[in-house]
C-alpha cells in the first residue's frame, strides 16, 4: 500500500517519470486529471473552484463548503486506491491529502525552464515571449491553487522528502533514483501509517457523506475519525441540521461511534498522558465553555514507546529491505496483525468525558517529535488555542522545561494561534487571585482618572485649548515665546493620557467579562 | 445650538454625557460587530450633540488611537498581521492624515463667526459632504456585495486587483504574510486616501480595509488584522495633530471608551452567531441611515454659511431629525445584534452534545 506522491509542474515530464517509476516499480499510476473527472463526476464544481481562486483568491461561505466537500472526496479516493494496492500518484501537491502517512513517499519534479517554454511553444504554436508568460502563470496558479486548498507552499522543499531535477539527469536515472528511495525502510508501511491512512479514509467518508446528503449538505462540518470513532463539528448557525447527522452517518461503513459536537472553534490541547478532571483538563474545560469551542487532544508520545511496544517489528522491516526481497517485505507487514501500543496514554477515557460534556474535538496520537506533530494537524482546523501540557516526561526537570519551550516557540512559529504552557493558561485566560488584585487597581486608577478629569472639567479645557490657569502657567517662559512648544505640551499629554485610560478600563473590562464568562 | 466653551468644547452635563456613553456602547458593538471602528457612528453622533465637526473627528481619532492599541495584539497572535504592509502604507497615511488636518482646521478657523457654533459651519459642511459621499458607496457595495453573496458565491473580486497588476507600476514589493506583490506606488495611494479620510471624517477601517481587500488582493482577516496594527499609528498621529490644534475634548473620547471597550465583546460575540450575508446586510443599512442622518442636518450648516436662507428656528428640528434617525439606527442595529447574541447564548445551553451509539461494523482494511 505505499503511494508515492510526485508533484510535478506543466509540461515538465513529471508525467512521464511518474509513469515510467510505476511501471519499475510494478505499482498503478494515478493523475491528477483522473482524480479531478471523478470528482466532476460526484459533482463536484472543480472548475468553479480554480476560477475562484485564481479571480478572487479566496473562497466565499458555499464554494469553501465545496473546497470541503473536493479535498474529502480526493482523500477518500486516494486512499481506496491506496489500499487497493501501492499506487504512484502525480499531480499537484497530493501528498498533502495524506498528511501524517509515513508510507507515502513526496517527490518533486522540477525541470529546466527553457525545456519547459520549448514545449509550450511546441504543443501550443505560441512565441517565446508569450510561451514564457504561459509557463509563468501556470506555476503561479499551481501554487495559488496549493496555498488556498491546503494553506501551504508548493515550494517549500521541507514538504517533500526528494527533490528530483531533471534538468541533467535522465528521466529513465532519476526513475531509478526514485525506486531505490521508495526501498527505504522510512517509507514503508507500519501499523501506525496504515491507522493513519484508514483513520483519514474514514474521516473522509464521513464528511463525503454529509456533503452529498441534501439536508447537511449546506453546513460547514469538521470531521476526524480515530479508530471507528468519528467526530464532528458543526458551528452554531448551523445547529438546526445537527439533528440529521446521525442519520446520514449511520450508513458509512466503518463508524462504530460518532460523536456531534457544537462549537464555533477549536482548542488543541498537546500532552503525553491525559487524565480527565487533572488541573489542566478542568481550565481547558472552563476556556472551552466560555469560548463555545470543541477541544481537540493530541498525546505526543516518543517514538520510542511506539517501538518499544513492537520490539521486533522495525528490526524485521529492515532486514526485509536490505536482502532485497521486496515483495516478501511488503506481504510481512500488509498480513501483520500487530496492534498499537493498548496504553493510549488515558486519551480514550479522557475524550470520552469531552464527549460527555459536549466538548469533545477528537483525538489521536502522535510518536515522534514536533515535526511528526505539525504534520498531523488539520490544516484547516481553526484553532483559537493551542495549549502544551505535560510532554516530555522521560527527561529531568531542566530539560523538559528546555523541550516545552521549545516546542511551543516551534508551534507558534507554524501555527497561526496563541500557543501557551498549561502553567500560563491560568494567568492568561482564567480569572485568577492576581488578576483580582490587578482589576482593582485599575478599578481605582481608572475611577482616580474620570473622577479627577470630570470635577475639573475647565481646567482641563483651558490645558487643551491653550488658555486660562495654563496660559498663565507659561507666561515668560520658553513655552510661551514659541507658541508651538506649548502646543507640543498639550499634544504629548493627550498621547500619553489616551493609552492610559484604554488600557486600565480596557483591563477593568476585560476582567470583569472574564468573570461572567463572556470574554 | 448651544454655545461652546472656549469657542470649541461643549457643555458636558449628565444627560449628554449618558449620551456619549450610549454612542460609545452602540459604535463599540457595530464595530466589534463589523470589523470597522464604529467612527461612522460616533462622529456623527457626537455632531449631533453639539459638538462641532473638527472636534468630534480630533476625540474620536484619539479615542481610536486607544482602541486599536488593544485590539491589534490579539490579531497578531493568530498570524493575521502583515506589519510590513502595514508600515508601508502608515508612510503615506500619516501624510493623509496631516493634510486631512490642515484642511479641517483652516475650515474651522477661517469661518470664525457669531453664530454660536464658534465658526464650525464650513468645517461642518465639509465633514458631513465627505461622510455622505464616501459612506454611501462603502453602504451600497456592501448591500451589493450582501445580494451577490446570496445568490452565489462571492469572495471578494479581484478585478481591481488584475486591472491593477496589468498597469506594470515597478517597483514591486512582496508582502509575504499577505501573499501578494503589490506597485509600490499603489501601497503609497491607498496609504494617503486611507489616512486622509480617517483625518477628515475618523473613518478608516472601512477605507482601509477594503483598499487592502480589492486594490491588493489581501485576504480579509489579514486586511483587518493590519488595518487595525495601522490604526494604533494613524490613530496616535490624528490624536498628537488635532490635540496640537486643540481640537481633542479629551472628555469626549474617555466617555466613549466607557461603552465602546464593553460594546465591542457584544459585538465580536454576535458575529460568530449571525451568518455572514446578514452582517454585511445589518451594517450597510445602519449605514445607510447613519448618511441620512447626516445629509438631514446639512441645512443647518448652510443656512450658518449663509448660503440658504431658511429660518434659523428651524436648525433644531434639522437637529433633532439628524439625531433621530442616527439613533434610530444604532439603537435598531444594536438590538438586532444583541437579540441574536441571547438567542444563541439560550441555545448554546440548550443544545447538548450527543453521544450516539452506531451499530457496531467491522473496520475494513
Amino acid at each position: 500500500m505505499q503511494v508515492i506522491c510526485i508533484s510535478r509542474g506543466t509540461l515538465g515530464r513529471g508525467r512521464e517519470l511518474a509513469e515510467l517509476a510505476a511501471k519499475k516499480l510494478g505499482y498503478s499510476c494515478l493523475s491528477r486529471e483522473e482524480l479531478v473527472e471523478a470528482a466532476i463526476k460526484e459533482g463536484i464544481r472543480v472548475g468553479k473552484l480554480e476560477e475562484a481562486m485564481l479571480k478572487t483568491r479566496a473562497f466565499g461561505e458555499r464554494l469553501a463548503i465545496e473546497r470541503e466537500h473536493y479535498l474529502a472526496f480526493c482523500t477518500a479516493y486516494l486512499c481506496d486506491r491506496a489500499m487497493e494496492g501501492k499506487l504512484v500518484y502525480h499531480g499537484r501537491t497530493g501528498h498533502l491529502l495524506l498528511p501524517g502517512v509515513s508510507h507515502v513517499l513526496r517527490a518533486r519534479v522540477v525541470s529546466d525552464q527553457e525545456h519547459r517554454i520549448q514545449a509550450v511553444m511546441n504543443k501550443m504554436g505560441l512565441e517565446r515571449s508569450k510561451a514564457r508568460k504561459y509557463v509563468e502563470d501556470v506555476d503561479e496558479d499551481r501554487r495559488r491553487w496549493t496555498k488556498s486548498m491546503y494553506g501551504v507552499s508548493a515550494e517549500e522543499v521541507v514538504n517533500y522528502d526528494i527533490i528530483v531535477n531533471l534538468e541533467q539527469m535522465s528521466l529513465e536515472n532519476a526513475a531509478s533514483a526514485l525506486v531505490g528511495i521508495a526501498q527505504l525502510p522510512d517509507f514503508q508501511m507500519t501499523p501506525a501509517s496504515k491507522k493513519t491512512m484508514l483513520d483519514l479514509r474514514l474521516g473522509a467518508k464521513a464528511r463525503l457523506a454529509l456533503a452529498r446528503d441534501d439536508r447537511t449538505c449546506g453546513a460547514t462540518f469538521k470531521v476526524r475519525a480515530d479508530s471507528g470513532v468519528v467526530t464532528v463539528s458543526y458551528v452554531p448557525q448551523d445547529a438546526k441540521l445537527a439533528e440529521f447527522i446521525p442519520d446520514v452517518l449511520r450508513p458509512v461503513p466503518g463508524i462504530s461511534e460518532a460523536r456531534i459536537t457544537m462549537a464555533m472553534t477549536n482548542i488543541l490541547w498537546i500532552q503525553q498522558e491525559y487524565q480527565p478532571h487533572s488541573e489542566t483538563y478542568d481550565k481547558v474545560v472552563e476556556i472551552a465553555t466560555k469560548w463555545n469551542a470543541a477541544v481537540e487532544l493530541m498525546r505526543l508520545a516518543p517514538e520510542a514507546e511506539y517501538t518499544a511496544a513492537q520490539p521486533g517489528l522495525l528490526a524485521e522491516s529492515m532486514s526485509e529491505v536490505v536482502s532485497g526481497s521486496r515483495d516478501a517485505y511488503d506481504g510481512g507487514i500488509e498480513d501483520d496483525t500487530a496492534e498499537l501500543p493498548d496504553d493510549n496514554g488515558g486519551l480514550k477515557p479522557t475524550l470520552d468525558e469531552l464527549a460527555r460534556i459536549g466538548r469533545s474535538g477528537g483525538g489521536r496520537a502522535v510518536y515522534g517529535d514536533q515535526h511528526q506533530l505539525v504534520e498531523m494537524l488539520g490544516r484547516h482546523v481553526p484553532y483559537t488555542l493551542v495549549v502544551v501540557g505535560d510532554v516530555f516526561l522521560s527527561k529531568g526537570a531542566a530539560a523538559k522545561l528546555r523541550a516545552t519551550r521549545d516546542l511551543r516557540g516551534f508551534l507558534s512559529d507554524r501555527i497561526k494561534a496563541p500557543v501557551v504552557t498549561a502553567d500560563e493558561l491560568k494567568s492568561q485566560y482564567l480569572l485568577g487571585k492576581r488578576d483580582v488584585v490587578r482589576t482593582a487597581v485599575f478599578i481605582g486608577l481608572t475611577f482616580g482618572i474620570y473622577y479627577l478629569l470630570f470635577t475639573n472639567q475647565d481646567l482641563v479645557l483651558e490645558f487643551l485649548s491653550n488658555s486660562g490657569w495654563y496660559a498663565d502657567a507659561i507666561e515668560g517662559t520658553l513655552l510661551a515665546r514659541y507658541g508651538w512648544m506649548s502646543k507640543i505640551v498639550v499634544s504629548a499629554a493627550v498621547f500619553l493620557t489616551i493609552p492610559i485610560v484604554a488600557y486600565a478600563y480596557g483591563s477593568v473590562t476585560s476582567a470583569i467579562l472574564k468573570w461572567i464568562k463572556m470574554e | 445650538m448651544q454655545d461652546l466653551l472656549f469657542g470649541q468644547f461643549v457643555h458636558l452635563d449628565l444627560a449628554t454625557a449618558l449620551q456619549v456613553v450610549l454612542l460609545g456602547f452602540i459604535g463599540g458593538t457595530l464595530s466589534g460587530f463589523i470589523g470597522s471602528g464604529g467612527a461612522f457612528f460616533m462622529t456623527p453622533g457626537m455632531m449631533n450633540l453639539g459638538v462641532p465637526g473638527v472636534v468630534a473627528v480630533g476625540s474620536n481619532i484619539a479615542h481610536k488611537f486607544g482602541k486599536a492599541m488593544m485590539g491589534s495584539r490579539r490579531h497578531g497572535e493568530y498570524g493575521n498581521v502583515d506589519k510590513r504592509l502595514s508600515v508601508f502604507m502608515v508612510a503615506t497615511a500619516l501624510v493623509g492624515i496631516r493634510l486631512a488636518v490642515w484642511i479641517n482646521s483652516a475650515l474651522f478657523e477661517g469661518a470664525q463667526g457669531d453664530h454660536g457654533a464658534g465658526g464650525s459651519g464650513a468645517s461642518n459642511l465639509y465633514i458631513s459632504m465627505v461622510f455622505i459621499l464616501i459612506l454611501s458607496v462603502v453602504a451600497i457595495s456592501m448591500l451589493r456585495d450582501a445580494l451577490r453573496r446570496r445568490e452565489g458565491d462571492g469572495a471578494p473580486s479581484m478585478r481591481i486587483t488584475n486591472f491593477l497588476s496589468r498597469l506594470h507600476l515597478p517597483p514591486y514589493i512582496r508582502f509575504k504574510v499577505a501573499d501578494v506583490t503589490v506597485s509600490l506606488w499603489v501601497v503609497m495611494a491607498a496609504g494617503l486616501a486611507t489616512g486622509y479620510l480617517a483625518g477628515t471624517i475618523g473613518v478608516g477601517g472601512f477605507i482601509g480595509v477594503p483598499a487592502m481587500i480589492y486594490l491588493f488582493g489581501v485576504p480579509t482577516a489579514v486586511a483587518a488584522g493590519s488595518e487595525l496594527y495601522l490604526a494604533q499609528f494613524m490613530g496616535a498621529w490624528g490624536a498628537v495633530n488635532y490635540a496640537f490644534q486643540g481640537f481633542v475634548d479629551i472628555r469626549l473620547t474617555v466617555l466613549l471608551y466607557l461603552g465602546s471597550l464593553l460594546g465591542i465583546f457584544i459585538g465580536a460575540y454576535g458575529v460568530k452567531v449571525v451568518k455572514e450575508v446578514m452582517i454585511r446586510v445589518v451594517t450597510g443599512v445602519v449605514i445607510l441611515l447613519c448618511v441620512l442622518s447626516r445629509a438631514i442636518a446639512v441645512p443647518i450648516y448652510l443656512r450658518q454659511l449663509e448660503w440658504i436662507s431658511t429660518n434659523p428656528d428651524w436648525d433644531t428640528y434639522f437637529n433633532q431629525a439628524s439625531k433621530a434617525v442616527l439613533f434610530l439606527a444604532g439603537i435598531s442595529g444594536t438590538v438586532v445584534i444583541l437579540y441574536n447574541v441571547v438567542k444563541a447564548y439560550r441555545q448554546r445551553r440548550r443544545i447538548q452534545a450527543t453521544l450516539i451509539e452506531l451499530k457496531p461494523e467491522t473496520v475494513t482494511a
